[in-house]
């Protein structure tokens, strides 16, 4: 068993039961309800509430986000942007004055040759979107999706690449685009945090500075749901402590804290203990969500949670990883369904310098299926419509071979900024749509380039906010995700 | 009249410049001759009427100015924009008659008139004669309060006298008096006890301390337990940590890889050792910033310039080293005026700065201070480690020998079975050696030089089992040498050229610069030619300078109340708030350089003054009328951060390693934390032993995966500087304190020291209650305890088994299962009190 079963079994065990880790639910509820521990206008008063639901400057079609973000740098011109010409001149070197003045990470400029594409092409759908051979479970949902080919970012390097794409700054200590959002609208759960991140596998290059929320308090912050012992750190209870304990304990700090609240009172206090409750509930919630018993088996088979790798690349995760990525993507709808605001999927590493043809398969493998039954679930449950689903990575791939010193053959792609591909669905998007071109090697963006930032202001539009009216105040300046450009893109709007 | 002649010669003036164009050799003298074009006549009024507002003494937008000739022909960041006699190649000229693609001026404002600019061509083309002025240029000047001179404000009088402890008092008390507030009460003997032990040293009094202090019935009790947290050591373990903030420590690299810095532990002993001996706060400032340019410098001096090694690195393949070489000196820039300046200094790394008085090209000018630095790691022994290591050292080359020996004799043993292994060599596996090998075999074994023998040992070596094994161990030996700690450090290097970088991008230079400081700011007189650091750092800590003195009284009054005189502590500009109190401010600042800079004997003022000393307890009646608590009618209730929580409830339960200073630490921490990270670069080896209960300032901060708790309690993530942390509570901080396997560990062994007490059980629980939160229980709360921990009872009777295991290791002697459990559980409660985690 992965360690993710094992978990499963243990928290369902421990939830139908009652016993162990959490206080059941029911319980809880009860005696939540009993107490009235958290009086409505309590919940939703921000000095008390942080996370307290109010509306964005005008009503958004997207309520909540899944964001799925591949690190690495996904090889654009074997997935979504098909170049032929690539085939016609492999082995040739390209014109000077395309890579004049460019800088590479790795690759040698004098001797570098284009690398043509083996992948196949095919149209699909009603709007007949170009997919290759690598999706074809994504093949079969182009009619929701707004493809866009023509994305740039100044960032070349991983990890100022994810801080941009995922903070709007190549800089460490700034918001991500989830704690904004969380911020800005509060959150829906009341028993679960509002911007939970999930990753399967290693970890990326940018670790918990993808999720973090820079100078806006940790209130917003994304909460790693763990993938090996507790869902949420510090969840469960200290062995040996009974339910019964708990609950005395409870009351205890409840009391104690409402007497040196008559003494001091400071609002501050009945805020620690709205917190402590909300903890509580937390503990209740976080293994229900992990409680699988009444989705059908057709559809934990659809997200392919039964599948295994079959062990061909251990760079994406080593085994179980295929597993965990389903598991993600379902665990995603779920926390869609129980009001949380935004949920990242991480997965590390897409970065295919050399040997791109089989470790992009054995990635595709694993990703491919789970994503696409995301979003056919999330349809028939009608989320869709207000669920924006994003993919995105840090840049693309060079149509240039990799001929990095040292590499005995080239087999792979360096890293591409100029122009490469993400998709957007549902939460208001116009789905069945190519966005962009970029020029017959794929190369430059030659129509409608799409910066970072308009991207990021698209998001927050959807969401009901005016990207430049969004701020925070911070060392004297008032900071935004957008920094100082970004433009809505009218044409993904539906 | 006037007019039409005026029109008329311009006409004239128009026409010339066309001819100037066309024949560019003759034409200025023959224009010279026709129409000499006067300055002050001619063209100042078009400077005044179009340029100045933007290019004059109050604002230098590109870096222009054209209000002084000195500066006009120095031109702008991109460089000079007038060059006399060639009005084609003056830049003046192309942004005003529509022929540079990319700029156009007046930016928003009406365009020249065709005469003016014929008028401006043609005094080009003449020589651009400016005649000198008797005066330099004027300084750039801002009214901003902030930017003026300290003065020494007179104390003021008020009504109630003797509320006055100190001066303080009588600033906060005039403004209260006017607003007719009273002040609160003094806070009780022993909350005030608590408050202060925790603001001086992080740490809450012991039973023992409370005991003495509660003796102590003299009226200098107070003013005697201030004195011993000033000279405890961990004064300078609590004072560290807020400096820590403002430098932005980290242990790791923070990009990518975020490789650890195991040296930079260094300096922050040398921060908490310079505070422990109340060095001088000029001298601290610059020894950070310089302490390697004075002279004679000392290896403390030097390991003191660590404070601006903690910018962060990218050692990622493939980047452009140059690029962030070039962003860590942006960062010094801007936090070094950040802490000393409360200025956002990283707008004019693009730009000028929108709403204060400071130029991008000031920028590059103080980035000049920094360009040419090295960062070298040096070695910085402790106090007694180079004895120590002598025979370590010595061990180690013994070592070293005898791997040497059995190398060499393994050698001779594969020169001796060379014959045979010739002898043996059949032609197929001869055919599949290496071309220089074959070669060497060609030559009959007599007639072969040493070198070719050579060759073929070589050979044999590297498929050799034990030779390899025996290299391998040689290079993990030497790997493992023992040395002494070394110390992150910046060396003045070669000089480089600095230029003002178009839009902040390094690959786009415009104007070379000097280094030099802001003119808005006080006089810069450096001892050096060019100017150096050293320079820098005397001019930042001149007593003329308007804002360090203020900067840094302000943060740390607002360690004592929450909020800054000024609250927004990192902006002093324009768009900042304006000081509560601003004569308060002053004369603190002026108090504080008066004081000889002396830390400590600015936290003994602010600790022993009737403000300080206030109840926190809140006061609905002023909710209205000062949210905020802006007029100190009160102190403030401060959660405390996140390193002091940890160490509260490490001291209270006796857990707690009191050891100064030394590497990081790595307290145990929750599995999948440090996985997060790229190819599990961090892997946290959790500490053993005592290391695992040493003090929040000590563990390893790792950027890319800090240490959770510090995160959840709000501690700063180290990027950039951090003059205000954010106190958020949150329904993961209560999940933490209740279950994090450090609180828990600390409730067992709390419960442990109370179970095995003799003695009645209220009385026990008295005891544990004080421990906690330093004040004695009232009735109801010690009623509420008692019944806690009969329920407890109960509940461990139902299956004494099961709740044996939440003991852990602290399971006390002699003592029933079922009470045992019972102090485990008040001890648990006790640590997650709002009241525990707070400063009353």
């Amino acid at each position: 068993m992965t360690p993710w079963e094992e978990f499963l079994v243990q928290t369902r065990r421990s939830f139908l039961t009652s016993t162990a880790g959490g206080i059941g639910l029911l319980a809880l509820a009860s005696m939540l309800r009993e107490d009235r521990l958290l009086a409505e206008e309590a919940y939703l008063d921000r000095r008390i509430n942080p996370l307290a639901p109010r509306p964005g400057h005008f009503p958004g079609k997207a309520k909540n986000c899944i964001c799925i973000y591949l690190e690495g740098g996904p090889s654009q011109l074997d997935l979504f942007d098909p170049k032929p010409k690539l085939n016609e001149l492999h082995g040739q070197k390209l014109p000077e004055s395309l890579v004049k003045n460019v800088r590479f990470a790795f690759i040698q400029k004098d001797t570098a040759t284009i690398m043509g594409s083996p992948r196949k092409f095919t149209k699909h759908g009603q709007c007949g979107m170009e997919l290759s051979d690598y999706l074809p479970h994504l093949a079969t949902c182009v009619d929701d999706i707004c493809l866009v080919r023509s994305m740039w970012t100044e960032a070349f390097n991983h990890h100022p690449g994810q801080l941009l794409m995922n903070t709007g700054s190549t800089q460490f200590g700034r918001p991500s685009m989830g704690s904004w959002l969380v911020y800005g609208l509060g959150s829906e759960s009341r028993n679960l945090p509002g911007y939970v991140v999930l990753t399967a596998g290693r970890g990326t290059s940018g670790g918990t500075s993808n999720w973090s929320s820079g100078f806006l308090p940790t209130s917003y912050a994304g909460v790693l749901f763990r993938n090996q012992g507790e869902p949420v750190l510090n969840l469960n209870n200290p062995p040996g402590l009974t339910r019964g304990m708990q609950e005395k304990t409870i009351a205890a700090l409840r009391d104690l804290n409402q007497l040196h609240g008559g003494v001091a009172r400071d609002p501050e206090i009945q805020s620690r203990i709205a917190a402590y409750e909300l903890a509580f509930r937390m503990q209740a919630a976080a293994p229900e969500l992990l409680d699988f018993s009444n989705e059908t088996k057709e559809t934990l088979e659809m997200y392919g949670l039964f599948r295994n790798d079959d062990g061909t690349s251990s760079r994406g995760g080593g085994r179980g990883v295929y597993h965990s990525f389903a598991l993600n993507c379902l665990l995603a709808r779920r926390l869609v369904e129980r009001g949380v605001r935004f949920v990242s999927i991480f997965h590390a590493s897409w970065d295919h310098h050399s040997n791109l043809d089989k470790e992009l398969a054995f990635n595709c493998k694993m990703a491919d299926q789970p994503i696409a039954a995301l979003l056919k679930d999330l349809k028939r449950r009608g989320l869709l419509d207000s669920t924006l689903v994003i993919w995105l990575s840090e840049f693309g791939r060079t149509p240039l071979g990799e001929n990095r010193p040292g590499f005995t053959s080239v087999s792979g792609r360096d890293h591409h900024p100029f122009a490469f591909s993400i998709w957007l669905a549902g939460g208001g998007i116009k789905g069945g749509q190519v966005i962009g071109k970029t020029d017959e090697l794929g190369w430059n963006v030659v129509e409608d380039p799409i910066h970072v930032h308009d991207l990021h202001a698209t998001i927050l539009h959807l969401f009901g906010f005016d990207h430049t009216k969004l701020t925070y105040r911070f060392q004297g300046r008032d900071f935004r995700l957008t920094d100082i450009g970004g433009r809505v893109i009218t044409k993904m709007l539906a | 009249m006037r007019m039409l002649v005026l029109s008329w010669l311009w006409g004239l003036g128009l026409l010339l410049a066309w001819a100037s164009a066309q024949s560019p050799k003759e034409a200025p003298s023959r224009a010279r001759e026709a129409s000499a074009i006067q300055f002050e006549r001619d063209i100042q009024p078009i400077f005044a009427k179009h340029c100045l507002s933007c290019h004059g003494p109050r604002k230098a937008k590109g870096g222009l100015r054209l209000d002084h000739p000195d500066l006009a022909f120095k031109g702008g960041n991109s460089g000079p924009v007038i060059v006399p006699g060639d009005s084609r190649k003056s830049r003046l000229i192309r942004v005003v008659d529509g022929s540079d693609p990319d700029l156009k001026m007046p930016e928003g404002g009406k365009p020249l008139s065709q005469e003016e600019i014929a008028k401006l061509r043609a005094w080009i083309d003449q020589g651009a004669h400016w005649p000198k002025p008797a005066a330099g240029p004027t300084a750039l000047r801002s009214d901003h309060w902030a930017y003026q001179p300290i003065r020494r404000p007179a104390i003021p009088a008020v009504k109630n006298t003797a509320w006055v402890r100190n001066p303080i008092d009588a600033f906060v008390l005039a403004r209260l008096e006017q607003e007719g507030i009273a002040p609160s009460p003094e806070a009780d003997r022993l909350t005030l006890l608590r408050r202060v032990s925790l603001d001086l040293t992080g740490l809450p009094p012991t039973l023992e301390e409370i005991e003495a202090f509660l003796r102590d019935s003299s009226s200098e009790a107070y003013e005697r337990a201030v004195d011993r947290l000033l000279n405890s050591p961990h004064y300078g373990e609590r004072w560290a940590r807020h400096w820590l903030d403002l430098a932005r420590y980290a242990d790791s690299d923070g990009y990518e890889k975020d490789l650890g810095r195991p040296w930079a532990w260094r300096w922050r002993n040398w921060v908490i050792d310079a505070l422990n001996q109340d060095k001088p706060f000029d001298q601290f400032v610059i020894e950070q910033l310089a302490g390697d340019l004075l002279p004679n410098a000392s290896i403390e001096q030097k390991v003191a310039t660590g404070f601006h090694r903690n910018t962060l690195t990218n050692r990622e393949g493939g980047v452009d080293q140059e690029q962030f070489r070039v962003e860590a000196v942006v960062d010094r820039v801007n936090t070094t005026f950040a802490v000393f300046f409360g200025t956002t200094m990283n707008c004019c790394q693009c730009h000028d700065h929108k709403y204060d008085p400071f130029t991008q090209r000031e920028f590059y000018q103080i980035f000049a201070f920094f360009n040419n630095d090295q960062e070298v790691d040096i070695p910085a022994p402790m106090p007694g480690e180079e004895e120590a290591l002598r025979p370590k050292l010595a061990a180690h080359e013994r070592q070293r020998q005898e791997l040497l020996q059995a190398l060499e004799k393994r050698r001779q043993e594969l020169r001796q079975q060379l014959g045979n292994w010739e002898a043996q060599l059949t032609d197929a596996a001869r055919s599949k050696l290496p071309a220089n090998v074959q070669a060497v075999l060609q030559t009959p074994p007599a007639s072969r030089t040493e070198a070719q023998t050579q060759v073929l040992l070589d050979h044999l070596a590297a498929s050799d089992a034990t030779l390899v094994a025996l290299n391998k161990k040689l290079q993990a030996h030497d790997r493992n040498k023992p040395t002494v700690t070394h110390a992150q450090t910046l060396r003045l290097g070669q000089l480089r050229k600095t230029h003002v970088l178009i839009r902040g991008d390094f690959l786009r230079p415009g104007a070379e610069v000097q280094p030099g400081t802001p003119a808005v700011l006080h006089p810069f007189q450096p001892k050096h030619n060019p100017p150096n650091r050293l320079d820098l750092a005397e001019w930042i800590v001149d007593p003329a300078n308007p804002l360090t003195p203020r900067v840094t009284v302000n943060w740390i009054w607002q360690r004592y109340f929450g909020r800054g005189i000024v609250p927004t502590v990192n902006d002093f500009g324009t768009q900042g708030e304006k000081p509560s109190h601003p004569e308060l401010l002053d004369w603190l600042a002026s108090e504080f350089i008066r004081q000889g800079w002396s830390l400590k004997k600015l936290h003994r003022l602010i600790v022993t003054s009737a403000t300080y000393r206030q109840s926190s307890a809140y006061r609905p009646e002023l909710e209205q009328r000062d949210p905020y608590n802006a007029l100190l009618a009160r102190q403030n209730r401060l959660r405390l951060e996140a390193e002091v929580i940890r160490d509260n409830a490490l001291a209270v339960s006796g857990l707690l390693v009191r050891r100064i200073g030394g590497p990081s630490v790595r307290p145990p921490q929750p599995p999948g934390i440090s996985e997060l990270t790229y190819a599990g670069s961090a892997r946290w080896v959790e500490s053993t032993g005592p290391d695992r209960y040493r003090r929040g300032l000590y563990i390893w901060f790792q950027r890319t995966s800090p240490y959770p708790t510090l995160v959840l309690f709000d501690a700063p993530d180290s990027n950039v500087c951090c003059m205000k942390r954010e106190r958020s509570n949150t329904p993961l901080q209560s999940l933490t304190l209740l279950n994090d396997v450090v609180f828990v560990e600390c409730a067992q062994a709390f419960g442990k020291q109370w179970a095995e007490r003799p003695g009645e059980l209220r009385d026990r629980l008295r005891l544990a209650f004080r421990t906690a939160l330093t004040r004695e229980p009232t009735a109801s709360e010690l009623s509420r305890l008692e019944t806690l921990w009969h329920e407890f009872v109960a509940e461990a009777e139902r299956d004494p088994k099961a709740s044996e295991v939440l003991l852990g290791q602290y399971r006390p002697a002699n003592v029933p299962l079922p009470q045992a459990v019972a102090w485990v559980g008040v001890a648990r409660v006790l640590l997650n009190l709002d009241e525990f985690i707070t400063r009353e």
